[in-house]
């Protein structure tokens, strides 16, 4: 992985970009903890944020002619917050004398001051703060300058005279009545190790450097109006400010420039959208400043502009309280250490890899291929934890067993010859397809592991219904069965090692069927075909559904309303949308749609195998998705099914309504257990075999001589603890033969141990004749050296 | 590893029917290999883990060999 280059990206992201307001403030106050505080009503810690970043601010706050107000986001919708009125109002609620200042060394330089007007002062403050000893030369008798304008007209007296007589408080020296000309200038330059000019009116014209205020590479720095040309009172004090930095920098010999391309007003790269702010006039003031709660109002109305489009999207985030910028670094840190525990793993194995928060980013920044990324590279350098994917990669395996995998040619014309005699041929679309057998395979149904897994009883019908259908629009192809897996576990697990397999077995019967379109029934074989399999032709079932026409069942039309789940895998597959869509509104319901729909789905919680590496986040993704409608949810994939459900909404699939099987609206839902998902696919193989194929089928089940009891309880363990009963029938056979357990004469328990692979799992149960009681299971990885 | 693993138990080995005892066992993981106390029997040398074990302090040594 090129972490330099992911860093790049996450440089990009503009989460932590400021407002305009702060950019456009020549000091930068912090404008959104400023109003933050203030809707708290505490004005005092509004009064610190001013003072963090604007010298004077007793005075300044009164009179600043508010840059940071001309383009708030705010403005076309009700009007830019009037931050400079909520700043006079802080300053009457909220001022606290400061601390008497610790009177340090100044020993770093010394410079003089040539003139006492605002930008002067400024300079002279910041520079006694650094450790400068500072000398003001000022012509008259009053420093200060252009703020005397404002007395009476929005500065008091007392408290001009009160604040500029800190300047002489911190050691500062004041030189009144001393007029320094441009012709005597040459002297000073002598005599200190920097001069700032801030005189106001000047004799000559000299060339300032913009960005540092420095005349050529000279000691000389000039700001205020002889550098600004204008009157404004913040750009004057800012002006002090930037130069204070230049001189600390020339004298102390470091870069004049770096880093301070966002010093003064800058241009963010944030951009904030208001499609759905709602309108809301600025508070009108109803005496000289804004009362209390005025100023409560007023700041409410901030809009706090930030992008946090992705955060507030995806739950992932939600829970590690994290935007893509941080998570980008904390990946990094997380592949380069050598020694230490690597603390991002569980956040890194919490994404579901859904791609929603790359639609919703202003600037298309997306996790998903970035943390698959970051997977793949943990696989391959042996760092995956072992547990995170391990039960998921087994039951992978098991789908592309013996168990489950099944590949075959449509039941040929001369095997299927007992169908073609009437009625059977004049009603069943399916023996006409058989009878028009070409041989030839142009399609290949697809459904996949996990909607056999879930939905087995509808397979059969959908495949006779496809011959049906597609045999009688298009002759010369026939229709095969393919059961399988796809290899999407492992490719969410990252790993890549793993793919290869699973997608050359796939592309060889490809071949070997002659080139046949896939039809698909779950959307993340689909995504996996796209990445792995491009060449191969696929089409939706829904798809096909909607241009072949529905399997004909009596049933009652639906009129209820359901809110359309979309698979997050089929984000970008529009036709796949209408279809779905269309076919849910042949069946006659209304749709409803959520707000997350079609490109912007939100993913169930199933992908990235999230469930199983950090189950509780999965269901912060299955709450979050439920809680956008009251409607029942449709669904066209099979794990999204599984995880509403599990989530306790009601749920339909696509093929529930489409087989009219979602009339018992009062009875509650159950999906398979984990065991019975197993079983569901091998009987299914077993099941269509007979049926369609009318081959017999070898029962591979193991025949044990005990009889399990497992209670809802033990039930409900053994899928969250991911254990199998198959796991547990070998530990009692096990216990049983060898006599292999552990005896408790108390409660007369058996409890015992036997190690699976790179498990070992733990059963305690009863025994009662042949009948075994189960108490409780448990596992661990780690290896126990008996012996 | 070292701290809380219970020294008795109500348990027997229900084949040697023996009662078990503490004694030093090798237990591994990933790349990690320990010495720890735990119960078993004398005899047939089956080593007993309780679920508190197996759950409790066993699992957050695995997370964190995991994590290394
Ligand atoms: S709405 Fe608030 S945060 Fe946004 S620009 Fe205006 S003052 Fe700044
Ligand atoms: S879960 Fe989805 S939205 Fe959240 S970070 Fe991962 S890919 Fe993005
Ligand atoms: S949407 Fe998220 S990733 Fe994109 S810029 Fe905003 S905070 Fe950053
Ligand atoms: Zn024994």
């Amino acid at each position: 992985m090129d972490l330099d280059k992911l860093l790049e990206i996450g440089n990009q992201c503009i989460h932590s970009e400021p407002p305009v307001c702060v950019a456009s403030c020549p000091v930068h106050m912090d404008v959104i903890a400023f109003v933050h505080e203030i809707e708290k009503g505490n004005f005092a810690g509004a009064y610190k944020i001013m003072e963090q970043k604007i010298p004077f601010s007793r005075l300044i706050g009164k009179i600043c002619d508010h840059p940071c107000e001309t383009l708030c986001v705010r403005k076309g919708v009700g009007g830019s917050i009037r931050i400079s009125e909520l700043e006079k109002t802080v300053i009457d609620l909220g001022y606290t004398i400061p601390k008497k200042p610790l009177l340090l060394p100044k020993n770093k330089g010394n410079i003089a001051i040539i003139g006492g007007g605002l930008s002067g002062c400024v300079a002279a403050v910041e520079l006694n703060k650094k450790g400068y000893k500072v000398t003001i030369y000022e012509k008259t008798d009053r420093i200060g300058g252009s703020l005397w304008e404002y007395e009476g007209k929005g500065l008091e007296t007392a408290v001009i005279k009160e604040e500029l007589l800190v300047i002489e408080k911190k050691g500062i020296s004041i030189c009144y009545n001393t007029e320094v000309l441009e012709e005597n200038l040459y002297s000073y330059r002598g005599k200190y190790d920097a001069l700032y000019l801030g005189a106001g009116e000047w004799s000559k014209a000299y060339r300032i450097n913009p960005e540092t205020f420095q005349v050529e590479n000279s000691s000389l720095f000039i700001g205020g109006k002889i550098q600004s040309h204008n009157h404004s009172v913040i750009m004057s004090l800012s002006s002090g400010k930037r130069a204070a930095v230049s001189i600390d920098r020339y004298i102390t010999k470091t870069s004049m420039l770096a880093s301070r391309e966002r010093e003064g007003i800058f241009e963010t790269k944030l951009t904030y959208k208001i499609d759905n702010v709602k309108p809301i006039d600025v508070v009108v003031k109803s005496s000289h400043n804004y009362s209390e709660n005025e100023a409560k109002d007023e700041a409410s109305r901030c809009l706090k502009c930030q992008c946090d489009a992705c955060i507030k999207a995806c739950v992932h985030m939600q829970r590690y309280n994290i935007t893509p910028d941080r998570y980008i670094r904390s990946i990094c840190h997380n592949e380069r250490i050598v020694l230490g525990n690597r603390t991002a793993n569980t956040m890194i194995n919490s994404c579901t890899e859904c791609g929603l928060c790359k639609e919703v980013c202003p600037i298309g920044i997306g996790m998903a291929d970035i943390i698959h990324a970051t997977r793949e590279s943990m696989v391959e350098r042996g760092k995956m934890p072992l547990s995170a994917h391990d039960f998921a990669l087994k039951d992978m395996q098991y789908s592309q067993s013996d168990y489950f995998s099944l590949v075959r040619k449509q039941p040929s014309k001369e095997a299927s010859k007992n169908l073609f005699y009437y009625p059977v041929i004049a009603f069943s679309a399916y023996a006409r397809g058989l009878y028009k057998g070409s041989g030839k395979t142009g399609y290949l149904f697809y459904p996949g592991c996990q909607l056999s897994s879930t939905h087995a009883d509808y397979i059969g019908d959908i495949y006779k219904h496809l011959v049906g259908v597609i045999k009688d629009k298009d002759a010369d192809n026939d229709v095969g069965l393919y059961l399988g897996c796809c290899g999407a576990p492992a490719d969410w697990a990252g790993r890549f090692d793993l793919m290869p397999e699973s997608v050359q077995k796939i592309h060889k019967t490809w071949e070997e069927m002659g080139e046949p379109t896939f039809i698909l029934a779950c959307s993340s074989c689909a995504s996996t075909f796209e990445k792995y399999l491009p060449m191969i032709k696929t089409l939706s079932l829904w798809e096909v559904f909607d241009t072949y026409g529905l399997p004909e069942v009596d049933i009652k039309k639906g009129k209820r309303e359901l809110c359309i789940h979309d698979a997050c895998a089929t984000r970008h597959n529009s036709a796949l949308h209408e279809s779905v869509r269309s076919i849910v509104k042949t069946l006659g319901y209304s749709i409803h749609e959520l707000e997350y729909s079609k490109e912007k789905a939100k993913c169930c919680g199933y992908g990235g195998l999230v469930s199983c590496a950090n189950p509780e986040q999965a269901e912060d993704f299955v709450k979050d998705r439920i809680s956008e409608s009251e409607a029942d949810v449709l669904v066209y994939c099979a794990m999204c099914k599984d995880a509403i459900v599990k989530g306790n909404k009601r749920a339909y699939h696509i093929l529930d309504i489409i087989y009219g099987n979602e009339i018992n609206q009062d009875s509650p839902q159950k999906m398979p257990t984990l065991s019975e998902r197993q079983n569901n696919r091998k009987h299914l193989k077993q099941r269509l075999l007979k049926e369609i194929w009318g081959e017999e089928v070898m029962n591979t089940e193991n025949i044990y001589n005990f009889t399990l009891h497992i209670s809802e309880d033990v039930f409900a363990i053994l899928e969250k603890r991911f254990i199998l009963v198959s796991d547990i029938e070998k530990v009692i056979d096990n216990a049983i033969t060898k006599k292999e357990r552990f005896f408790n004469p108390q409660t007369l328990h058996y409890l015992a141990r036997l190690r699976l692979q790179n498990v070992t799992y733990w059963v305690k149960y009863a025994e009662e004749g042949t009948d075994i009681f189960i108490k409780d299971v448990y596992s661990h990885r780690m290896e126990v050296v008996e012996g | 590893m070292k701290d809380h693993i219970e020294t008795t138990t109500a348990w027997v080995c229900d084949k040697c029917d023996k009662a078990l005892v503490s004694q030093k066992v090798k237990v591994r993981y990933l790349e990690g290999n320990f010495e720890v106390d735990l119960l078993k029997c004398p005899e047939c040398n089956m080593v007993f883990i309780g679920e508190d074990l197996a759950l409790g302090k066993i699992l957050e040594v695995e997370k964190s060999l995991e994590d290394k």
